[in-house]
C-alpha cells in the first residue's frame, strides 16, 4: 500500500507562494478550475448566510411548525421550491441550511486531520527509531479501518452528534496526511540544507518547522483540498446510515435517509440533497485537481498521439 | 515465484498487530466514553434480568481488574474467536459476520466485473482522443462519477425499477427460492444457483444484484476512466511503443496488448484500493436502499440493538478484509510486474 505514495514523482520544492502567484495568471484560464472555484465560493457564501436567505430558517434547522402537518410531502411549487419533507417542512430551507453543516464537517475534519497528520509525519521523519515505528504502526492501522465502521463504534460509545462524525473521520483521515508528509519529509531530511542546519546547531523544533514543514506543506495542502469532496461524501454516508448527526438535523445524508422511506411518493426529498452533495463534492475536487496538475509538471506535459 | 516467505510472515504478523490495535481502540472507546461501559456492552438491557446481563458484561469486560489486564484479556478473547454472542442475533459474532460478508463480497465482485472492463475501455478511448471532444467528455464524466454519492444513485435505480414494476428488494425472491428448492451452500448465491443448475433462481438473483452493483460500480468507473487515461498516455510515450510502431505492429495490437500490459500494475494497485473503499459504499447501499442482507444490515442492526460485540466484530473483520485485499493486490502485482519483488 505504501507504494501509492512512494510512487509519486512530485518534488516537494514548489513553494506555497508560487501556488498563489500563479492563481490569476494560470488557473483562471482553465474552465475546470473556474467551475470548481465558482461552486466552492457559492458553497462557502451559502454556509455563511444560509439562515438569512432561506424562506423558513426555523424549519430548515429542524423545527416542525404546527401547521406543517397539513402540507406533508408536497411536490415542488413556487411556495416550496423543493417541495416539503415527510413532516411538512420546507425542503429548500433544509437543503440550503445543510450547506453549513457540510462546510463545518469538511473544514473541521480536514484541518484537524492535517494538523495531526503533518505533526506525526514530520516527527516520524525527524526522529527515526521508536517514534518512527510507533507512528508508522498507527498510520497503517488507521488507514485500514474505514471511517464508517469507526463511526459505528463511536456512535455506540458516544451517542449521536457532530462529535461522532468528526471524531470518526479524523481518526482515519489524519493517517493519510501523516503518510504523505512522512514520505516527503524523509526526502527533505536527506537534503544538504537540513544537514547544514543541524550542524550549525539549529534546534530540532526550528529545523522541523522552518526547513521540513515548510517544504512539505504545499503538496500536502493540495492533497487536502482534493480530499474535501471525499470527506463530504464519507461524512454524508455516515449520516445517511444514521451513525452520525441526529435524525432532525439539516444534513444532506440525514435528509436523504428520511426521504428514502417515501421514495415512491416523494422522490424529491432524496433527490435534492443528493444533487447538492454531488455538486459540492465535485467543486472541491475540480479545484484540487487543477492545483495538483499545476504543481506537478508531469501531469501538464503537452501530449499528442503520434500514430 | 516472486513471493518470499519473509513477506508472508510479515503480512501475517501485521494482521495480528492490526487486530490488536483495533481491539485496543474499540475497547478504549467503550471504557473512556461517558456512561457505564458494562451497560453499553450488554446493549442497554431493560426488563427483569437486566442487572444479570450487566453483571455478566462487567465480568466479560473484566472491569474489576486493572486496565492493562482487561485489554490483554479482551485481545485474548478475540484471538480465541470468543467475543460472545451477538445481542441482535443470539449467535456467535464472527459466525454472523462471516455469513453476511460473503453476501457483500458477491455484490462487490459483480460490481467490479462491470466497472473494470468499462472503466478501462473508456479510459483507453479517452487517452487515444486526448484533448479532443470525446476525451473532454469522458474525463468530465469520470470526475462527476467519482464524486457521485453511491446511495443517491442507488435510490434512483431502486425508484426506476419500482416504477417499471420490478421488485428489486432482497437477495432472492423467497417464493421462487422455495418453489424451486434453492439451498445456499457457499453463500455466494449466484454460484450456488449455478452449481445446483437452478437457472430460474440464478436469473432472479442476477436481476436483483445488478442494480446495486451498478450503483457501487459508479465510483470505480469514474476513477478508472481518469486513471487509465493518465497511465495509457504515459505508456504510449515509451520507447518500446515507438519501436513497435516502427516495426509496423498494428495499432490495435500496440494499444490492447502492449500498452494494456504496461499499465496493468498501476491499475491493479488502484483497483485494490478502490475495492476497499467500495466496501463502505456497498454497506451504505445494500441494506438501507435495496434491503439486501450483508454487512450493511449488520451495521444497522448493531446500531439498533446497541450491539457492541457485533460492532467490534465488524471493525475487526473489515480491517482484516482491507489487509487481505491489500496483500492480494501486492501479490498480483508481484506476479505480473517483474520489477516488484515481495
Amino acid at each position: 500500500m505504501s507504494a501509492v505514495i512512494s510512487d509519486s514523482r512530485k518534488s516537494p520544492n514548489s513553494s506555497v507562494k508560487g501556488l498563489y502567484q500563479n492563481l490569476t495568471r494560470r488557473y483562471l484560464r482553465r474552465t475546470k478550475f473556474k467551475i470548481g472555484l465558482v461552486i466552492t465560493l457559492v458553497v462557502l457564501v451559502l454556509a455563511l448566510v444560509s439562515p438569512w436567505v432561506v424562506p423558513y430558517p426555523d424549519e430548515g434547522a429542524g423545527y416542525v411548525p404546527p401547521e406543517a402537518s397539513q402540507r406533508e410531502k408536497e411536490p415542488p411549487s413556487l411556495r416550496f421550491f423543493f417541495g416539503t419533507d415527510t413532516r411538512g417542512r420546507d425542503l429548500f430551507s433544509r437543503v440550503i441550511m445543510g450547506v453549513r453543516s457540510a462546510v463545518i464537517q469538511i473544514t473541521t475534519v480536514i484541518s484537524l486531520s492535517l494538523l495531526i497528520g503533518l505533526l506525526a509525519g514530520v516527527l516520524a521523519a525527524y526522529f527515526k527509531g521508536v517514534v518512527e515505528i510507533i507512528l508508522n504502526y498507527l498510520v497503517e492501522l488507521f488507514i485500514s479501518i474505514p471511517a464508517v465502521i469507526i463511526a459505528l463504534v463511536l456512535r455506540l460509545a458516544l451517542g449521536p452528534g457532530l462529535m461522532t462524525v468528526i471524531a470518526s473521520l479524523v481518526t482515519t483521515w489524519w493517517s493519510w496526511y501523516a503518510r504523505i508528509t512522512y514520505v516527503y519529509a524523509r526526502s527533505v531530511m536527506e537534503m544538504d540544507y537540513v544537514t547544514l542546519a543541524r550542524l550549525s546547531g539549529l534546534s530540532p523544533l526550528k529545523i522541523m518547522t522552518r526547513h521540513v514543514m515548510r517544504n512539505v506543506l504545499t503538496p500536502v495542502l493540495v492533497q487536502a483540498v482534493t480530499d474535501m469532496g471525499s470527506v463530504l461524501l464519507e461524512a454524508s454516508t455516515i449520516n445517511f446510515l444514521g451513525l452520525g448527526l441526529p435524525l432532525n438535523s439539516p444534513e444532506w445524508g440525514v435528509i436523504m435517509l428520511e426521504g428514502l422511506s417515501v421514495l415512491e411518493i416523494a422522490p424529491w426529498i432524496s433527490a435534492y440533497p443528493g444533487f447538492f452533495l454531488l455538486v459540492t463534492a465535485l467543486g472541491f475536487s475540480l479545484v484540487g485537481d487543477t492545483l495538483r496538475e499545476e504543481i506537478d509538471p508531469r501531469l501538464r506535459r503537452r501530449w499528442r498521439l503520434w500514430f | 515465484m516472486p513471493l518470499s516467505l519473509n513477506y508472508l510472515t510479515k503480512r501475517i504478523v501485521w494482521i495480528f498487530l492490526v487486530i490488536i490495535g483495533v481491539v485496543v481502540f474499540s475497547y478504549t472507546a467503550i471504557i473512556i466514553s461517558p456512561g457505564d461501559p458494562a451497560v453499553k456492552w450488554a446493549g442497554n438491557p431493560r426488563g427483569p434480568n437486566a442487572s444479570l446481563a450487566i453483571e455478566l458484561a462487567r465480568k466479560e469486560l473484566g472491569l474489576d481488574k486493572p486496565p492493562l489486564i482487561q485489554v490483554l484479556k479482551f485481545v485474548a478473547d478475540v484471538f480465541t474467536g470468543n467475543i460472545g454472542l451477538s445481542i441482535a442475533y443470539k449467535i456467535p459474532v464472527f459466525e454472523v459476520i462471516l455469513r453476511r460478508l460473503v453476501a457483500t463480497l458477491e455484490l462487490l465482485l459483480i460490481s467490479y466485473l462491470i466497472a473494470i472492463p468499462l472503466g478501462v475501455f473508456l479510459g483507453i478511448e479517452s487517452a487515444l482522443h486526448r484533448n479532443g471532444k470525446l476525451d473532454t467528455f469522458l474525463q468530465s464524466l469520470g470526475t462527476v462519477l467519482a464524486n457521485t454519492p453511491t446511495f443517491w444513485v442507488g435510490a434512483w435505480l431502486f425508484l426506476t425499477l419500482i416504477l417499471l414494476g420490478a421488485y428489486p428488494y432482497g437477495r432472492v425472491d423467497p417464493k421462487i427460492a422455495t418453489a424451486t428448492g434453492f439451498h445456499p451452500i457457499t453463500g455466494f448465491y449466484l454460484i450456488d444457483a449455478l452449481v445446483e443448475g437452478n437457472l430460474i433462481v440464478f436469473v432472479n438473483i442476477l436481476s436483483k444484484i445488478i442494480s446495486p452493483a451498478i450503483a457501487i460500480a459508479i465510483y470505480p468507473i469514474g476513477v478508472l476512466v481518469r486513471l487509465t487515461r493518465a497511465l495509457v498516455s504515459d505508456a504510449l510515450l515509451e520507447d518500446y511503443i515507438r519501436a513497435s510502431v516502427a516495426w509496423g505492429v498494428s495499432r490495435s495490437v500496440i494499444i490492447w496488448r502492449y500498452a494494456l500490459k504496461a499499465i496493468t500494475p498501476g491499475l491493479v494497485q488502484v483497483i485494490g484500493l478502490a475495492f476497499s473503499y467500495s466496501l463502505v459504499d456497498a454497506m451504505a447501499v445494500e441494506y438501507v436502499v435495496f434491503g439486501r442482507e450483508g454487512l450493511g444490515s449488520l451495521l444497522i442492526d448493531s446500531l439498533n440493538y446497541g450491539d457492541f460485540r457485533l460492532a467490534v466484530g465488524l471493525i475487526i473483520i473489515v480491517a482484516v478484509f482491507y489487509l487481505l485485499v491489500n496483500t492480494l493486490t501486492d501479490i498480483i502485482q508481484a506476479l505480473i510486474d517483474p520489477k516488484v519483488r515481495l
